[in-house]
């Protein structure tokens, strides 16, 4: 922590900010040296002692200081569809690349918004206002479909070692209007932290689809936080495919604000090893007829833990809510462990919710079947698995994105 | 093709098959009757090599001690096990899982596997012959069939895969009487001089559509008597009782 206060000196001070930015980021760094990395006697931590992990991953975790601009190595760019591009590059955004987009309609602003307000007391977050260096709000102007999917490269090159990356993009939809993003990280780099907070806006009619892919595996700790505002008639579909790092968190704070309002968080969890992944979602149903679905996969091997936290509020003024949660977890081995959480908590009395988990081991009779079949006892156990994750996957809405998260679990058709 | 002797299995410790003895030539087809209980299925599991079964006795399948092979060897070596309660498998393509199961066999044979295009056209064929709807063949494996069309499913899947020898565990339980002549049909088309059949049924009816050339009767783990065609005829008549 000493470490962290010398170099949050260090840092604001090489960042040149106004006094106001100064006294903001001020403000919430003492919010967060007050609380600390966050430990498992916080409750909604109690599964992932992100204190713990962190001392125990990373020897001498220093902030990032290094804010200059280096050059990407665009064959990691995806090549099987065309997209726009943001790229941050061990924490410093690089590219920036909406040619497939009429730029009237779209607005990029690299000025940290300080007035966020996210009603919590985070700590991570608090840490990620403190020191984020590298800023970017995207917001699609009212009616405006986006041509093409935004993916935001998240990549690490290897001689990034112990350091906290802070990272920020906030998207706004603005009324009627319509963005596929994609997260992707590509980690080259080893025992870093990387905390990204991400705020999303959307608009009476408007429509995100938000896929999160950590798919290489690396040996970084993260952090995303999602929160979601969602307005009158809007959607949001969010997809977590979670099988890279060798820990991450995503949580998900959804707030369904007004009528006819749905959000959908399908995730999966695909570990191996010590991988220990965590998702956690709060869905707040603040208005009359909003709905939610969750459906978690998880595919636990060697000795790994997954965890599935997720949290349905229904508002007393929240009637006609239509909730859901659903989560289905293999364990592979009697050394892995799986945590869920499910919480239903209602203050309505005309609502439909309900959740459901389960756990267990591959289906043996399942197994002699195919194997009856000519299949080796590894190919049934593959198709097994990638069945059983096909069904979280099939939930994704858009073609493209499908077929690549197919293509990375390996599932061939 | 298949030699059994003296063959015994126990699982969790309780005796199911006591002493069973059976031959089976290439071209011939067996029925093997019985009561609720007297060790078919389990026979039918053994011999496609489940595991879970303590055994002993010998049983000689092509000249190799089968015993030794595991499930999947069995496989590649001609033996086909259809389902008396196949499957469901959620999130698996029918046609894929075809197509693996195929090719599986045919690389372990060292024979050219077959690519897409070649093998929809072999399931084609093989699907109009038994009346079997394609569009099936696009879901999930069994996941949502009838009762009928998981039973056909799996005489498709013999017939694809071609085997030597067939075990049909209880294939007629469940099929109405359309569905039985059509399986009888598909089963009827694979005969042949080289291939061989094992019909486990608790009833003579599957057998009025499938001939047998022997027919056995299994009570208490043991065959206790074995005869032509017209033992299933005899035995629907008299039933078990007069026998055990």
């Amino acid at each position: 922590m000493e470490q962290l206060k010398i170099d949050f000196n260090k840092v604001i001070e090489s960042l040149k900010l106004s006094d106001e930015s100064i006294n903001y980021r001020n403000k919430n760094f003492i919010q967060f040296i007050e609380n600390g990395f966050p430990n498992k006697r916080a409750e909604d931590w109690k599964f992932s002692d992100l204190n713990q992990i962190i001392s125990s991953n990373i020897e001498n975790l220093r902030l990032q200081s290094n804010f200059e601009i280096s050059k990407i190595d665009e064959t990691i760019f995806i090549d099987k569809f065309l997209h726009n591009k943001i790229v941050f590059l061990n924490g410093v955004i690089s590219n920036v690349d909406f040619s497939h987009e009429n730029d009237t309609k779209v607005l990029l602003t690299r000025d940290l918004n300080q007035n966020e307000n996210f009603n919590e007391v985070n700590p991570l977050v608090s840490l990620n206002n403190a020191l984020t260096a590298n800023y970017i709000r995207v917001t699609v102007k009212e009616n405006y479909s986006f041509n093409k999917p935004l993916i935001i490269y998240n990549v690490t090159t290897k001689d990034l070692k112990s350091t906290a990356l802070n990272l920020k993009t906030d998207i706004v939809l603005e009324k009627n209007s319509s963005l596929k993003v994609i997260n992707l990280f590509d980690d080259n780099s080893e025992n870093n932290f990387i905390n990204i907070v991400q705020n999303f806006d959307i608009a009476q009619d408007a429509t995100l689809k938000n896929y999160k892919i950590d798919h290489k595996i690396n040996s970084n700790i993260k952090y995303c936080y999602n929160n979601i505002n969602l307005e009158k008639n809007s959607v949001s579909e969010n997809f977590i495919f979670s099988t890279g790092s060798k820990f991450i968190k995503n949580e998900i704070n959804c707030n369904l604000n007004d009528q006819y309002s749905s959000a959908f968080i399908n995730g999966i969890l695909n570990l191996t090893k010590s991988q220990h992944h965590e998702i956690k979602t709060n869905i707040n149903h603040l208005a009359e007829n909003t709905k939610s679905y969750q459906l978690i996969k998880s595919v636990l091997n060697d000795n790994a833990k997954g965890i599935y936290q997720g949290k349905i509020y229904v508002d007393s003024k929240a009637q006609k809510t239509n909730g859901y949660q659903l989560s289905k977890a293999l364990l592979l081995n009697e050394n892995t462990e799986f945590d869920g959480k499910p919480e239903l908590e209602i203050y309505a009395d005309d609502v439909k919710c309900s959740h459901g988990a389960t756990s267990g081991n591959l289906d043996e009779d399942a197994i002699f079947y195919l194997m009856s079949r000519g299949l080796s006892h590894q190919q049934s156990k593959e198709l097994l698995i990638n069945g059983f994750l096909l069904d979280a996957v099939e939930k994704i809405t858009d073609e493209e994105i499908k077929d690549l998260i197919k293509k990375m679990i390996g599932i061939t058709e | 093709m298949l030699q059994i002797k003296g063959l015994k299995a126990k699982i969790d410790n309780k005796e199911i098959l006591k002493g069973l003895n059976l031959e089976i030539k290439p071209g011939e087809v067996h029925a093997i009757m019985g009561p609720n209980g007297s060790g078919k299925s389990t026979l039918s599991n053994v011999l496609s090599g489940k595991k879970g079964y303590v055994i002993t006795g010998d049983v000689t399948y092509l000249n190799e001690n089968l015993l030794d092979l595991e499930i999947e060897e069995r496989a590649h070596k001609g033996i086909f096990l259809a389902f008396q309660y196949p499957l469901e498998i959620p999130g698996v393509n029918t046609n894929i899982f075809l197509k693996t199961s195929l090719n599986a066999i045919k690389k372990a044979k060292g024979e050219k596997e077959l690519d897409a295009i070649e093998f929809l056209k072999l399931v084609k064929q093989k699907a109009s012959e038994l009346k079997f709807d394609e569009k099936i063949l696009s879901r999930q494996l069994n996941v949502g069939f009838s009762g009928g069309e998981k039973k056909k499913n799996e005489i498709l899947q013999m017939s694809i895969l071609n085997p030597k020898l067939s075990i049909l565990d209880e294939t007629d339980s469940g099929l109405d009487i359309d569905a039985l002549k059509i399986v009888s049909e598909g089963v009827n088309a694979l005969r042949s001089k080289e291939s061989s059949f094992l019909i486990i049924t608790h009833y003579q009816r599957l057998l009025e559509y499938i001939r047998p050339d022997f027919v056995h009767v299994l009570i208490n783990g043991k065959i206790v008597k074995s005869g032509g065609s017209e033992l299933a005829l005899e035995l629907e008549s008299k039933g078990y009782e007069s026998l055990s």
